[in-house]
């Protein structure tokens, strides 16, 4: 489970709680982090921290879904599991409208907790395998020239070779000479695939063609 | 045997009857024998009330026998045969309804009961007097005067009897209102109180020159000091010494039957009165009491919480500790050394939940109130404490002072720290999102006989409104909890003899005035 690089932040303030939580956690081969509120928590917080936070409801300071709350507005998407020694309605609701992966109530029992760790990681590796593949595919269109970044625009609006040819005063052999390139550039097989993979890039390519 | 106690209780209640009879007949009217006064209905009325309709036989005998022998039956025995059994059914109509009614307690506890029954007793006096009026002018053409007024005055007689004397017979007869009674009489405030009623009745019929009626005023406020200490039970018996009085004053003077008549009228509004204000005092101690009960139930409700909430995080840290122990054991060799030092954390953590248990035994224990002298240091020492618990590590100052020397403080340890656990929580709240938020708790001398403290924080404290209505039930700023933190508080501290404000100013701050110990 070292492997995939995930790690469980555990945040609560109960010494006990979280030195507990976090051998258990560790003999049973998680990687762990442990932080005793939400303030220092967020001081160490880096962009690129994958994993699980398990945050308990009731921190001094910030609770558990304002910490939460502070990481999404941080652009963190870092799935959450409350724990909580009040098994309130209350509580519960609060957690889930906060979207917390799951809400478990003190004392639990080491499946229970996996089985939230399970599903948190799930959700992040399913995550981080959508940000690898958009990685890539910005990768990809980087190789692209500025010429051939142009005809992909507008092929990606579903204009014909003799059109983008007009619209950019080459002739449409040239186009087509283009088409070609970018299609192994991109590895894509065909127009089809070409428009597909252009419409989920076009943030990424109007991005950088503004900026460049 | 059912038999011999029917036979005993109309044993008992005949010779009463005639008794009452006899003694309240006073300035006849008239070929009727009307008296403006008449009390012994009121005891066939609660007899039958108390005991069962199936008395209603032995009344009508005892209204015959009453009046064969004080008046000699002066409309021949066969017509007083037929009075006495048209008054007894109306007596019996007037239990039977009341006993009809649900929720009707005899005892009078509630301002319903009271205007049942003087309702009850108008309506039912009103019928019995229009019927036995109308037989008796039936019978003997030659009484014939004016109807409407022998049957006014018939009315006024027996309505002003039964209002002024049954509700005496009913706390009389009541377990619960006789305790209470017992328990008043033996205030040292009891007797300057019936001393003072006797005193003003004294006036009015001897002291003060010309007519009774004219100072009759005076006895409302003796009855209203009265009712306000003893509630209905205070009442009812300045109420008895009045009747007493006034029926020795009428007597003694020789009073006319018109100015009788008035005076018992006076003493029914004064009787109404005061059995109104009785009660009316009475359901408010019992209101308050009902919120002091259910407050003490919310502190302990909170408590519990809190505790519940305690006891969970050792529970949690002593499961993953013996799971991780298992998974050591199962791992052997390297892992077993690890075993000794989460086997230690284990107990420790064992140690923490007794300690939690501890606490709510504590607790309990003090769910009444138990003063003791405690040293003021002891409580600074648990401010301290309980803010350095309360405040964690939301970065808020903390700081506590007291004044060198201060006597101790005669209070329940464990409640007043429940109410600075409460308004130390409080402050920490009011500074919430706050930068540089400060929390300061002063304990100083506050009069010779209690301690200040003052719990303070330098956040945006409260408006004059909020002031006034913080300390109410279910008034909260918090989105959590009901809102009764500072209502419980309140009512602690109030137990103690001591007072809980909201200082006003531009800053959270509450004072808290509790007694010292008494000294020597």
């Amino acid at each position: 489970m070292r492997a995939n690089g995930l790690t469980v932040y555990v945040v609560d303030d109960d010494p006990g709680v979280r030195d507990s939580l976090g051998l258990m956690l560790g003999l049973a081969g998680y990687r762990t982090a442990l932080f005793a509120d939400a303030e220092s928590f967020l001081a160490a917080w880096r962009p690129e921290w994958s994993g699980c936070l398990v945050a308990d409801l009731r921190l001094p300071g910030k609770t558990g879904v304002e910490l939460q709350a502070a990481l999404r507005e941080r652009g963190a998407s870092l799935p959450v599991v409350i724990i909580t020694a009040h098994g309130d309605v209350p509580s519960a609701r609060t957690a889930f409208q906060a979207e917390a992966v799951d809400f478990i109530e003190k004392p639990f029992d080491v499946e229970q907790v996996k089985a939230a760790i399970g599903k948190a990681f799930d959700r992040e590796s399913r995550r981080l395998a959508r940000e690898r593949e958009r990685a890539a595919d910005a990768e990809r269109l980087a190789q692209l020239t500025l010429r051939e970044r142009e005809v992909l625009e507008h092929a990606a609006r579903g204009l014909h070779a003799k059109e983008i040819a007009a619209a950019l005063g080459i002739s449409p052999r040239t186009v087509e000479v283009h088409k070609t390139h970018i299609m192994a550039k991109l590895g894509v097989r065909n127009v089809a695939e070409l428009v597909r993979f252009a419409l989920a890039a076009e943030p990424d390519a109007k991005g950088r063609a503004g900026s460049g | 045997m059912p038999a011999a106690r029917y036979i005993r209780d109309a044993a008992v209640f005949a010779p009463c009857y005639i008794m009452l009879d006899w003694a309240s007949y006073i300035a006849p009217l008239g070929p009727y024998n009307i008296t403006p006064w008449n009390p012994q209905p009121a005891l066939a009325i609660v007899w039958m009330l108390l005991g069962g309709l199936h008395h209603l036989p032995v009344v009508a005998a005892t209204v015959f026998l009453a009046d064969v022998l004080i008046r000699h039956a002066p409309a021949g025995v066969a017509v007083t045969l037929l009075t006495s059994a048209v008054l007894a059914a109306a007596y019996g109509a007037i239990a039977w309804f009341l006993r009809s009614q649900p929720r009707f307690h005899p005892g009078l506890s509630t301002t319903r009961d009271l205007t049942l029954f003087a309702t009850a007793t108008l309506a039912g006096t009103a019928a019995g007097g229009a019927l036995f009026v109308g037989v008796l002018t039936a019978a003997e053409p030659s009484f014939a005067g004016s109807f409407l007024e022998a049957w006014l005055r018939f009315w006024t007689g027996d309505a002003v009897g039964v209002l002024v004397t049954a509700p005496l017979l009913l706390v009389a007869t009541d377990g619960e209102r006789r305790r209470a009674l017992a328990s008043l009489a033996r205030r040292p405030e009891a007797a300057l109180q019936m001393g003072v009623v006797a005193a003003s009745v004294w006036l009015i019929f001897a002291g003060l020159p010309g007519d009774p009626s004219r100072h009759f005023y005076l006895l409302f406020i003796p009855l209203i000091w009265v009712a306000l200490r003893g509630g209905m039970e205070g009442a009812t018996v300045a109420l008895g010494i009045v009747q007493l009085g006034v029926v020795l004053g009428m007597h003694s003077l020789g009073v006319d039957w018109l100015p009788a008549v008035e005076l018992q009228a006076l003493v029914a509004a004064l009787t109404l009165t005061g059995l109104y204000l009785g009660i009316i005092v009475d359901e408010r101690g019992r209101a308050a009491e009902s919120l002091r009960q259910t407050l003490r139930l919310a502190a302990a409700g909170e408590m519990a919480g809190a505790i519940a909430h305690e006891v969970n995080q050792p529970l949690t840290a002593l499961s993953n500790y013996g799971r991780s122990a298992l998974m050591l054991l199962e791992r052997g060799g390297e892992g077993a050394a690890q075993l000794p030092s989460t086997i230690g954390k284990m107990l420790s953590e064992a140690e923490r939940a007794s300690d939690v248990v501890r606490r709510l035994r504590d607790f309990f224990r003090a769910g009444t109130t138990r003063l003791e002298p405690v040293p003021a240091t002891q409580l600074a020492a648990a401010a301290e404490r309980i803010g350095r618990q309360v405040i964690g590590a939301s970065g808020v100052a903390f700081s506590v002072r007291a004044e060198p020397g201060l006597p101790p403080l005669y209070v329940d340890r464990l409640q007043i720290e429940l109410v600075l656990r409460n308004l130390i929580a409080n402050a920490v709240e009011a500074l919430h999102d706050r930068n540089a938020g400060e929390v300061t708790v002063a304990i100083g001398r506050q009069g010779a006989s209690h301690l200040r403290l003052v719990i303070a924080d330098n956040g945006p404290g409260l408006d004059p409104e909020a002031r006034l209505r913080i300390f109410e039930p279910f008034v909260s700023g918090k989105s959590t909890g009901m809102g009764l933190g500072l209502a419980i508080s309140r009512a602690i501290v109030e137990a103690h003899d001591g007072t809980l404000v909201a200082a006003s100013g531009a800053h959270g701050e509450f004072h808290l005035d509790l007694p010292c110990a008494p000294t020597g």
